[in-house]
């Protein structure tokens, strides 16, 4: 296993009666993309910023690279190691691209050529554009490259797609996975499912300040994630009933598609062997679970686009 | 070198935004264009108006020798602008028409009719008086031949009839016309010189006038130090203070906060920022003082000092709200409910002496007053205890600030 750049002990983060961060534990590894995914209000910024340096942390302890962010000493360290995109990334509005790049970068002793960085993220034609000038995508990935110029190891990416629309989204993930290629650590923190379970090599699913699960996507899935299930689109109530009689996990709904719920290989094959049997000429699908039926089974909720629990 | 890479972004920032240099550099130059405009006497010097109703004729119908000759007197002190209201008009109605929808300052000065007859009336009552009252402390030295010759002389001139009439003009002003007072003096004065001429006395306690200092300043002159103290001042509370909310609201500063530079860092290069932008300021008023109304200030090394403590004091002000205050708009809000009685009340506009006693002491305790004060010191004084007093508060009060606003800059969450 690679080393842990990050570990996290029964960190507590305390605001008068509210427990913002009610003593959660975990460590990222080198080289992965670990995920905190939860609503709003969980928890995960107030986590990310103690670990940033720029909030102070109630209880527990936090280290990075084995330097403790409660120190000052260790403070000046990490921050020389640590790149970031903090939620709702801005800048100077009336510098370019590059100006406003050349000001992150001159804050650290060495920086990466800054040109490099612009064309790293695809921003070339962006480099002399001010900064007020960009979208919102191409802001967030101004960020990115923000992070990214005093070559960290450890990048923190704090709800980078929120608000921006599907394209710009799937351009950032895009440059995610780029980072992760140039063997980067990303700490990642979002509200989208999809973002967690497309670009995360661990998630760490937060609620109510706590740590409610952790695990890779496929771990988390498996343990949680419940059955697959099989999906006979647009059936009727007969096919419906004749099933239930035989698979009691079956179920329909309003959209008349049938939903049976199975256990294993074996039991697929019995239940497409039946359907056989019954002549059934519909259109079947095998449905396998997601991160957000595991969040669905571990809060009893859903995030919403917005970020909110849906309970 | 951090220091030096926040100074030039901030700096950059700010000269290419539009609104920031409207008010840090145009507004300012505005009002000196103005203040110059009115005071300097370019394109004409300003008058009063006064409009006259002469209603003392003599049997031909025209105006008198003695009313013409006191209207001419009037005329000659260049300080009205005097306008004739016709002998059978209503004066009020007629000037009232005049002025037209946009109105103005009503002043009417109406000569009535026997003006001359009761001047000359009284005067040779005057004159009569004097003489005997001359007659009467002379009187016990006096032969008896040269009392009977003062008594007859007395007698004959008696029969002029010389009545004690007092000659009377009437003054129309409007009391919500600021310049009423200044109009009604001049217009005293001019009478008393020629009640001074008719009775044949002269001015004996003379008046030999000179400047407190070296050199005369004209307003413009102390208007270019006034002005550029007043927008140092307003550039650090009103502007520094809401770039640094709006800094801290969309997250800039928490975005820099997670760098390795520091707090101190980020205010000094705000500070020399500011500090750049002020020096601008002022060489520009020099500059347009000099060109257009002929105000030649040289900046010393005092001078610039003084810029420098007050860009310091002002910014750690600024810094300070920006610390305290959550949005823009409140920032710019309590920057103006600060700036501009600061600027009102410290002698930048108006001399402290015309404030009543308590408003006296307030302006005592702005940081402006001493500023504004040192400032027209180090430029135009160049009296050592002017500039030295008011430096040596400006440092103090520079020193406190900034560690004021180096307090409150959160450059941590909560």
């Amino acid at each position: 296993m690679s080393k842990a750049v990050v570990e996290v002990n029964s960190l507590v983060k305390q605001y008068g009666q509210l427990r913002a961060v009610d003593g959660i534990s975990f460590e990222v590894y080198e080289g992965e993309v670990f995920a905190f995914l939860g609503p709003n209000g969980a928890g995960k910024t107030t986590t990310v910023e103690i670990l940033e340096c720029i909030r102070p942390l109630t209880s527990g302890t936090a280290r990075i690279f084995g330097y403790d962010v409660t120190r000052g000493e260790d403070v000046k360290e990490i921050k020389r190691r640590i790149g970031a995109l903090p939620q709702e990334f801005s800048a100077l509005d009336k510098l370019t691209v590059k100006e406003n790049m050349d000001l992150i970068g001159d804050m650290y002793q060495k920086h990466l050529d800054v040109i490099e960085i612009i064309k790293l993220l695809d921003l070339e034609d962006k480099t002399n554009e001010k900064f007020e000038n960009l979208s919102g995508g191409l802001k967030q990935r101004v960020g990115v490259a923000a992070a990214l110029v005093s070559d960290p190891q450890l990048v923190f990416l704090d709800e980078p797609t929120t608000g921006l629309d599907p394209k710009a989204r799937r351009e950032v993930w895009a440059v995610i996975e780029n980072l992760k290629k140039l063997g980067k650590t990303v700490f990642l923190t979002t509200h989208y499912m999809e973002e967690a379970q497309v670009l995360a090599d661990r998630v760490a699913i937060i609620n109510k300040g706590k740590i409610a699960a952790i695990g890779s996507p496929q771990e988390l899935v498996s343990q949680h994630g419940g059955l697959k299930v099989l999906v006979i689109r647009k059936g009727d109530k007969k096919l419906a009933n004749l099933l239930q009689r035989k698979y009691d996990q079956t179920t329909m709904n309003s959209s008349g598609d049938i939903h049976v719920k199975i256990d294993d290989v074996d039991e697929f094959w019995r239940v497409m062997a039946t359907l056989t049997d019954m002549k059934v000429d519909k259109e079947i699908e095998i449905q396998t679970p997601t991160i957000e039926d595991v969040f669905l089974k571990i809060t009893g909720g859903r995030i919403t686009e917005e970020g909110e629990l849906k309970q | 070198m951090k220091v030096i890479t926040i100074f030039k972004a901030v700096t950059k920032n700010w000269i290419r935004s539009r609104s920031g240099l409207f008010f840090s550099i145009l507004f300012p130059v505005l009002l000196l264009l103005v203040f110059g405009a009115i005071f300097s006497g370019i394109g004409g010097t300003s008058q009063y108006s006064l409009y006259v109703q002469n209603l003392d004729r003599d049997a031909s119908g025209q105006p008198t020798e003695l009313s013409t000759a006191f209207i001419q007197a009037l005329n000659g002190t260049g300080t009205f602008a005097m306008s004739t209201v016709p002998q059978d008009a209503n004066a009020t109605d007629y000037v009232r028409d005049q002025l037209g929808p946009l109105g103005g300052n009503m002043r009417i000065l109406i000569i009535s009719e026997g003006f001359q007859e009761d001047l000359v009336n009284g005067t040779l009552k005057v004159r009569i008086g004097i003489i005997y009252d001359m007659y009467q402390q002379f009187e016990p030295y006096m032969s008896d031949e040269q009392k009977t010759a003062f008594q007859q002389g007395l007698a004959q001139m008696q029969q002029y009839n010389a009545t004690d009439a007092k000659v009377s003009l009437t003054i129309m002003l409007d009391p919500a016309d600021q310049s009423a007072m200044m109009v009604k003096s001049i217009i005293t004065s001019v009478a008393n010189a020629f009640n001074y001429q008719m009775i044949g006395a002269e001015n004996v306690i003379q008046f030999n006038e000179t400047s407190v200092t070296t050199k005369q300043f004209s307003t413009v002159e102390l208007y270019v130090p006034s002005i550029t103290a007043a927008f140092i001042m307003t550039n650090g509370v009103i502007g520094l203070a809401a770039t640094a909310t709006e800094f801290k609201r969309r997250g800039i500063i928490k975005r820099l906060s997670i760098t390795p530079l520091t707090k101190i860092d980020w205010i000094l290069g705000n500070v020399l920022s500011q500090a750049l932008l002020n020096l601008m300021l002022t060489a520009i008023m020099i500059a347009i003082g000099w060109v257009l109304f002929n105000v030649r200030i040289i900046p010393d090394a005092i001078t610039i000092a003084m810029i420098l403590l007050g860009s310091i004091m002002f910014s750690g002000i600024g810094m300070a709200l920006s610390g305290f205050i959550k949005d823009v708009e409140a920032a710019s809000a309590v920057g103006n409910a600060i700036a501009f009685p600061m600027m009102f009340l410290s002698g930048t506009y108006f001399p402290i002496e015309m404030m009543p006693e308590y408003l006296r002491t307030v302006s005592n305790a702005l940081p402006l007053t001493y500023f504004s004060q040192g400032l027209k010191s180090a430029m135009l004084y160049k009296d050592a205890g002017g500039i030295y007093f008011n430096m040596a508060i400006v440092a103090v009060l520079a020193v406190a600030f900034i560690i004021v606003g180096a307090l409150v800059t959160r450059w941590k969450e909560k």
